[in-house]
């Protein structure tokens, strides 16, 4: 037993799940190292079922490989049990296609989709051998990250060599063009840098310094290189249209999250909800076409043999032309007995129609997610639902057969009182007694209400405003306990300790990037998954490199502060974001941009770049 | 509709894959060849496949069987081509022929045989003495755990044969063939017998399953 498979082999054999590390799945690809210039870790910090539910994973991973000169493969963050026997075996992290370790590489890649999976990011370079802080690498390779917690860069500045800002399709074969050449070259590490820093939508952090204030508060983001920009543009894929989308996708052997197609139908969001950060930071809105996505969808049923393809956006109900695709869909692979999912349902009469076709090939769930329980605070977050909306949608839900009804809420969002958690109670029952005058009674009624607790994130109207402070979230999530108690009435909560961490870290300078390297010194990881988290642990983490957490999470900021993110443009202009914000607190709403610009800023933002509204005219 | 018996081979790249996930991946596979599979009837109807005794998770087969029910008339050598195709890497269908609808997997599957390499932690002498010195007693008890709580089970009477096939320094290869069916014992299990009656000489962490065929009536 010397060579390393042989080891993880050995190793496998112990551990539960062991095709989450043996890669060879259908459609992974499979190439020689030795005859490629370029080798790509592409890095995910969560397990593999979560991992390889993520989109942009697929779609970057076959982009890449399409390239004869570049072998991307994947890593995931292996599960406790398995890093304690790699641990205790000297076994390094290795990619899963060819069981090499990742100091082999040219690149390792980070998605940053969380907040709390940093310090696997940080753990994954340890078990790897690789010098957790940049400063500390030399050689190769280079450990970059993108995704969009990378728009704020700050807190993991110490640990990235660079962030690739925006939509990654583009610029990842200009970074990979300018290393081929700078391999050959023969170049320095530092030279490298220099050069990407020089690609746009690419972010070097030891080119820039964060200068504060006696406060605390950033003075200024100063650029200490000559020539990089003084802010860093994010990437979009103009044609959309016609951008590269995979035609095959990976199919794992085991059950992961999201175990069917993604076909990624339109980016961006019109409807400008003010806590999302998706809503802003994926702008503008482009589609494919009607025609585009049925050639895509018939290529990855062929060649996945998935049973289910989910229409995936962050608004599919939105697609221009949704009825008319989801029932081509339907028609064409009913026989086949493949089923259609739209990730998210919107609150009215089209998108319940829209369930009942997805109905005839599979059961399908019923959600919606209000997010505020009255009118007032769905008007302050921009969420341009009416009450009347959900209990018409529920009632036609309940005609049409559904008995059960999954209900999303957010608590602690700006502006909140007790009467507006009080107005979740209310709306629950107000739907209890729909069902009742539907069916006659509560019989085989199941109502599950979820409350998140709403985090203030970059580049969001709602960037200036203080979380909630765990003590108000424990009190209102009791008081949902303790209201909303009744046999068809279910209540999920989230664990307020993992939002305020989130909080921290999503608005955190590079003083909070030293605490999140101490909670791993301390044994942090995993702290997304609640059974893992030790809070306990960030408190002493915090407290050691004199960091207080509640000045990131829970202080309201003046329009005028400079934020660790203002480094980084993301198109969305930040007048657009103060007006949103003002108008949030006066509870007026903005329609949808769909029906007229609300002047976000995105449309001037580039040459070329051209949103859903502008195209019309 | 026609039933199919399918002889197949899992090899080192796919031995982690459980049981449960080899029929996701047969039956993604008949989708992606575009065959017809029949489908029970009933409130929760599902796919007419049925699998020979589970092999355990990490051990390769050249000789495993399934039976696949479909719905339409397709020549055994055909379905086994078309399903080749689009099988994921180290999954192969090496023999398939029609059989009586009537006709279950279950009650067809006799015995299987076995090659198990296991690493040694000391050197041992004489082993082909001491097997057969094992292999003559009448019981062969090892704990099993059950529903009811652990409980000794005697696994003799399903040993057919166990013998050393190849002797290196530090591992052995073993012949295992056993009867399988209700109560059987895997090759593991009879391994781990012969170890504490030898006195603990082999490393049971380490060691390669391997089913060489599976024998039907």
């Amino acid at each position: 037993m010397n060579n390393l498979k042989d080891k993880i082999d050995a190793l496998l054999m112990k551990v539960s799940k062991p095709t989450r590390y043996t890669g060879g799945e259908l459609n992974s690809s499979i190439k020689n190292p030795e005859e490629v210039k370029v080798r790509f870790a592409f890095a995910f910090p969560d397990v593999y079922e979560v991992g390889m539910s993520h989109l942009g994973l697929r779609i970057l991973y076959h982009l890449l490989n399409k390239r004869e000169d570049v072998y991307c493969e994947r890593v995931f963050a292996p599960w406790l049990d398995m890093e304690k026997l790699m641990r205790e075996n000297d076994i390094p992290l290795f990619s899963l296609e060819t069981k090499t370790t990742l100091d082999k590489f040219d690149f390792i890649g980070f998605t940053l989709q969380y907040e709390l999976s940093y310090t696997n990011v940080i753990n994954m370079l340890n078990l790897a051998g690789i010098p957790i802080l940049s400063r500390d690498r030399k050689g190769l390779p280079f450990v970059i990250a993108g995704g969009p917690c990378a728009y704020n860069p700050a807190p993991l500045s110490d640990v990235i060599d660079f962030f690739v800002m925006g939509e990654g399709e583009e610029v990842i074969n200009e970074i990979i063009d300018a290393y081929i050449d700078w391999k050959k070259r023969g170049g320095e590490r530092e030279e490298f840098l220099q050069i990407v820093s020089q690609i746009k939508g690419v972010y070097v952090p030891k080119y820039y310094m964060e200068v504060y204030n006696q406060d605390g508060t950033i003075k200024e983001i100063r650029p200490i290189k000559k020539g990089v920009p003084e802010k860093v543009k994010k990437r979009i894929v103009k044609d959309f249209g016609n951008a590269y989308h995979p035609e095959e996708q990976i199919v794992p052997f085991m059950d992961i999250v999201h175990d069917r197609i993604m076909l990624e139908i339109f980016r961006g969001c019109t409807r400008g909800c003010r806590f999302c950060q998706a809503g802003m930071i994926y702008r503008p809105v482009r589609e494919k076409s009607k025609e585009k996505i049925l050639d895509l969808a018939d290529k990855l049923i062929k060649s996945t043999g998935y049973e289910e393809i989910s229409l995936t956006s962050l608004s599919t109900c939105d697609y221009s032309q949704i009825e008319d695709l989801v029932k081509k869909l339907i028609d064409k692979y009913k026989d086949k007995g493949v089923g259609v999912s739209i990730p998210s349902t919107r609150v009215d009469a089209v998108s319940i129609n829209l369930l009942k076709e997805i109905q005839k090939v599979r059961k399908t769930g019923l959600t919606l997610a209000p997010e505020a329980g009255t009118q007032r605070l769905r008007d302050v977050i921009n969420k341009g639902i009416t009450e009347e909306d959900i209990l018409e949608a529920t009632k036609e839900a309940f005609s049409a057969g559904w008995t059960n009804v999954k209900l999303y809420f957010m608590i602690g969002l700006p502006t909140e009182m007790m009467e507006d958690v009080e107005g979740i109670v209310d709306l629950a029952y107000k739907i209890v007694d729909n069902y009742k005058e539907v069916k006659g009674s509560v019989k085989n009624l199941k109502i599950t209400i979820s409350t998140s607790t709403f985090v203030p994130k970059p580049f969001t109207p709602f960037q200036w405003t203080a979380q909630d402070s765990i003590k108000d979230i424990v009190e209102k999530q009791d008081l949902l306990k303790k209201k909303l108690k009744s046999k068809v009435l279910k209540y999920n909560w989230h664990n307020p300790y993992m939002s305020f961490l989130e909080a921290v870290i999503s608005r955190g300078d590079r003083k909070v990037g030293k605490a999140i390297i101490k909670a791993w010194e301390k044994g942090c990881k995993f702290d997304g998954w609640e059974e893992y988290l030790n809070y306990d642990k960030w408190e002493e983490a915090f407290k050691e490199v004199g960091v207080n957490p509640h000045f990131y999470a829970n202080r309201e900021r003046s329009l005028e502060e400079v934020f660790p993110w203002d480094v980084i443009d993301v198109g969305v202009d930040k007048r657009y974001l103060i007006r949103e914000y003002k108008k949030s607190q006066e509870g007026r709403i903005t329609p949808d941009c769909r029906l007229y610009c609300t002047g976000c800023g995105v449309k001037d933002f580039d040459e070329g770049v051209v949103c859903f509204e502008a195209s019309k005219k | 509709m026609k039933r199919l018996r399918n002889k197949y081979t899992k090899d080192e790249r796919v031995k982690f894959i459980s049981h449960l996930d080899l029929l996701r991946v047969f039956q993604r596979a008949l989708r992606r060849a575009n065959i017809k599979v029949a489908f029970s009837k009933g409130f929760n109807p599902h796919p007419k496949i049925s699998f020979g005794p589970a092999l355990v998770v990490g051990a390769t087969t050249e000789g495993d069987y399934m039976d696949i029910d479909v719905e339409e008339d397709i020549s055994p050598e055909e379905f086994r081509k078309k399903m080749n195709k689009v099988l994921p890497p180290g999954i192969e269908i090496v023999e398939s022929y029609e059989v009586e609808l009537n006709d279950a997997l279950s009650t067809k599957i006799k015995g299987a045989e076995y090659i198990l390499q296991v690493n040694v932690k000391k050197s041992i002498k004489d082993i082909q003495n001491k097997i057969e010195e094992f292999m003559k007693r009448d019981i062969i008890e090892i704990e099993k755990e059950s529903k009811s709580g652990r409980k000794m089970v005697n696994i003799r009477p399903y040993v057919l044969e166990l013998k050393v096939i190849y002797e290196a320094e530090n591992y052995f290869k073993f012949y295992i063939k056993l009867k399988l069916g209700e109560g059987a014992p895997n090759p593991l299990h009879l391994l781990k017998a012969l170890n504490d009656y030898i006195g603990d000489l082999f490393d049971m962490d380490f060691y390669k399953l391997h089913r060489k065929n599976t024998i039907l009536e």
